[in-house]
């Protein structure tokens, strides 16, 4: 088990070299001149773009190129981003800045859905081709099948319009950014802003930031429900046809311990599979949800940062999603392991 | 003769139910139509032949329904010209009068922002559904299927590259890169197409080769081998038809999730202005979600219904291709 470990870390060191230059071509690819990008070409004359080119390594071949990419990228040092709202920050310091939000956007869910989605797979798989079942995987197909930004849509208007409407404007649920632009900004401590607004004594920035939270949590939850809802089901009717489930039923066991130990355990590895996944996806964050909600985080930031075609923002994301990719599937190997011992890789 | 003349013959004896008379009608009048009650022994061993047949195990509920929205949609698209008056040109191009208008009787279902009828918009955006799913699959399906044949073939040291590099390109979130390419290279249809077709290549690839690892091991490989048939035709007319199944099953379901994501596309700002598309509408329509809430609720609606429509016809077919499922 750790000579696996141990083997696997070490593998990371090829991959985490592959993940590099084939992050170095996608930036060839992109064809965005950094140098050029930087100034106003109204304003710059050709002589300061060529200075910069030269200082950024440019104008070197490309192996030298990527050789400066690579110790850059050792040395921690991802450029600076030149445009749009991280403008002037350097890109590891933003992505500190942003990270955050988004895992705080996105844990909530991450917890929730497969909470619920795995109760309503094993309720469906129970009543195979019963009402509740056609029910639960219709609803299952319709969530993965509605656009998220739809989902998000109906959410903003229930919250704004519907419930304002029918409680005479008492409750509201604030449907754009992270805060109220009235509201000041916790003591930055640990970038969570929910922990900020503890640290720092302050129980109605936290009241507000909660409130912000809650249509894109929903949103999340409802999005991600469907697909494990499906990979449970189908898993759990894959185990109930074994045998020792009719052994188990034979011996007299409850129908509820049957379903909750014998199969439901069984049933669970490819499950794991999807709610690790999610794992991986609440520290990449959602693009869409967070540009319809506003609410400042790494996808909104991803997709800024495409939009006004910020090279060393969209580079030093991608670089990012590449690592958290990297490791997640490092540590998924692992947990397998540990959930379902029958298998040993070699 | 005068016996069996007194003799009254109940229906209850020839085991018809009630409506008899009806069923005898359709009985004789429809060529292949068969009742349970008139020969229930032809009956039952139609019903255990039938379940081996492909066709019939599609035959479920939820499958029907699916296809049934894939139909609607596929009318709408083929009579686009019919089920509206306006043309392309209408809605696509000339300055509308009215931005935003209420449903009215000349804008059933109200207007764009440019003054464009949101019903001709939903007609015709089917048609730009249907093609842009369906084209952007076929890149990934036939470039998967050749570097994931050629992968699993082969296999070794080319193998091992190919898959440790899809491993890293399988993980990112598509979106992203789709942006990432298409604001670059510009955001016309075929560029959008082509970006997701060749990034969806890797799942195929996958796909493709762990089907192609389990028939490899056959014995009519190493009989074709042996009778001195060359790699291509081993890998693509002895190996291939064995392994496609698993493809077939999801391709329905990827193309279902290609339109989600163009009008995901669409709905960040990345679309092609010059086409119709739900997407662009629902954008459009999200600055006036709190007053007009219709206008990106309709496009919303047909792009769930063909969602729905491909998915649930994909599980269909997967759940009939699947061995496990044969009762």
């Amino acid at each position: 088990m750790i000579k696996y470990i141990i083997k696997r870390v070490l593998l990371m060191i090829p991959m985490l070299f592959t993940l590099l230059i084939l992050t170095w071509i996608f930036s060839r690819l992109m064809a965005i001149d950094p140098a050029a990008n930087m100034f106003d070409p109204l304003t710059t004359d050709q002589a300061t773009v060529d200075a910069m080119r030269r200082k950024l390594g440019l104008d070197q071949p490309w192996f030298i190129q990527l050789g400066i990419y690579i110790r850059n990228f050792f040395l921690g040092d991802l450029g600076q981003s030149y445009l749009g709202r991280s403008q002037g920050y350097q890109v590891t310091e933003y992505l500190g800045l942003i990270i955050p939000r988004t895992i705080e956007l996105m844990i909530v869910p991450t917890i929730l859905a497969p909470i619920i989605a795995i109760k309503l797979g094993v309720i469906s798989a129970a009543k195979k081709d019963k009402t509740t079942d056609t029910l639960i995987r219709g609803i299952a197909v319709a969530g993965s099948a509605l656009p998220s930004f739809l989902i998000a849509m109906l959410l903003m208007y229930f919250g704004s319009v519907i419930l304002p409407s029918f409680t005479a404007g008492v409750i509201f649920i604030p449907t754009i950014g992270n805060k109220d632009p009235t509201f000041d900004d916790p003591i930055p401590v640990t970038n969570f802003r929910i922990i900020d607004c503890i640290l720092s004594n302050r129980p109605d920035l936290l009241l507000d930031t909660m409130i912000h939270l809650i249509l894109p949590w929903l949103t999340l939850t409802i999005v991600s429900l469907a697909g494990t809802t499906r990979v449970t089901r189908s898993s759990m009717l894959d185990v109930l046809q074994q045998d020792y489930i009719r052994t188990a039923r034979a011996k007299g066991c409850l129908e509820s311990t049957v379903f909750n130990k014998h199969a439901l355990r069984n049933a669970m590895i490819p499950t794991s599979t999807v709610v690790v996944a999610g794992f991986r996806n609440a520290l990449i964050g959602s693009v869409i949800v967070e540009r319809i909600f506003n609410y400042i985080g790494l996808g909104f930031t991803t997709w800024e940062s495409i939009l006004y075609s910020d090279y060393w923002m969209i580079l030093g994301i991608i670089l990012y999603f590449g690592i958290i990719v990297l490791a997640s599937n490092l540590i998924s190997d692992v947990l397998y392991t540990i959930i379902d011992p029958r298998i040993m890789y070699k | 003769m005068e016996k069996s003349q007194t003799k009254i013959i109940t229906d209850k004896e020839y085991n018809i139910p009630k409506g008899g008379f009806k069923r005898l009608i359709k009985f004789y009048l429809f060529p292949f139509w068969r009742d349970e009650k008139f020969s229930v022994q032809e009956y039952e061993l139609g019903k255990i032949k039938s379940k081996r047949k492909l066709f019939n195990r599609l035959y479920t509920p939820l499958t029907i329904f699916g296809a049934l929205l894939l139909i609607f949609i596929a009318i709408c698209a083929v009579y686009a010209s019919w089920l509206t008056p306006y043309s392309i040109y209408d809605l696509n191009a000339r300055p509308g009068t009215d931005p935003f208008a209420p449903p009215s009787a000349e804008h059933p279902l109200g207007t764009t922002i440019l003054g464009w009828d949101i019903y001709g918009r939903l007609i015709y955006g089917c048609r730009t559904a249907f093609t842009a799913g369906l084209q952007a699959i076929t890149i990934s399906v036939i470039g998967g299927i050749i570097i994931g044949v050629i992968s699993a073939y082969f296999g070794g040291k080319v193998d091992s590259i190919i898959m440790r590099i899809f491993d890293i390109l399988i993980a990112f979130p598509t979106l992203v890169l789709v942006l990432i390419f298409v604001k670059i290279y510009g955001s016309e249809l075929s560029n959008i197409l082509a970006v997701y077709g060749v990034l969806g290549i890797p799942n195929y690839a996958r796909l493709v080769r762990s089907s192609v690892l389990q028939a490899k091991e056959n014995l009519y490989v190493n009989a074709a081998k042996t009778s001195g048939a060359d790699n291509f035709r081993i890998m693509f007319s002895h190996i291939l038809p064995n392994a496609i199944s698993p493809l077939i099953a999801s391709v329905f379901s990827a193309i279902g999730f290609t339109i989600l994501g163009i009008s995901a596309l669409a709905f960040l700002g990345f679309s092609d202005k010059t086409i119709i598309d739900w997407g662009t509408d629902i954008n459009v329509g999200r600055t006036r979600l709190y007053t007009k809430p219709w206008i990106s609720l309709w496009p919303g609606l047909f792009v769930a219904i063909t969602v729905l429509g491909f998915m649930l016809v994909g599980d269909g077919i997967r759940d009939a291709l699947d061995p496990k499922s044969k009762k």
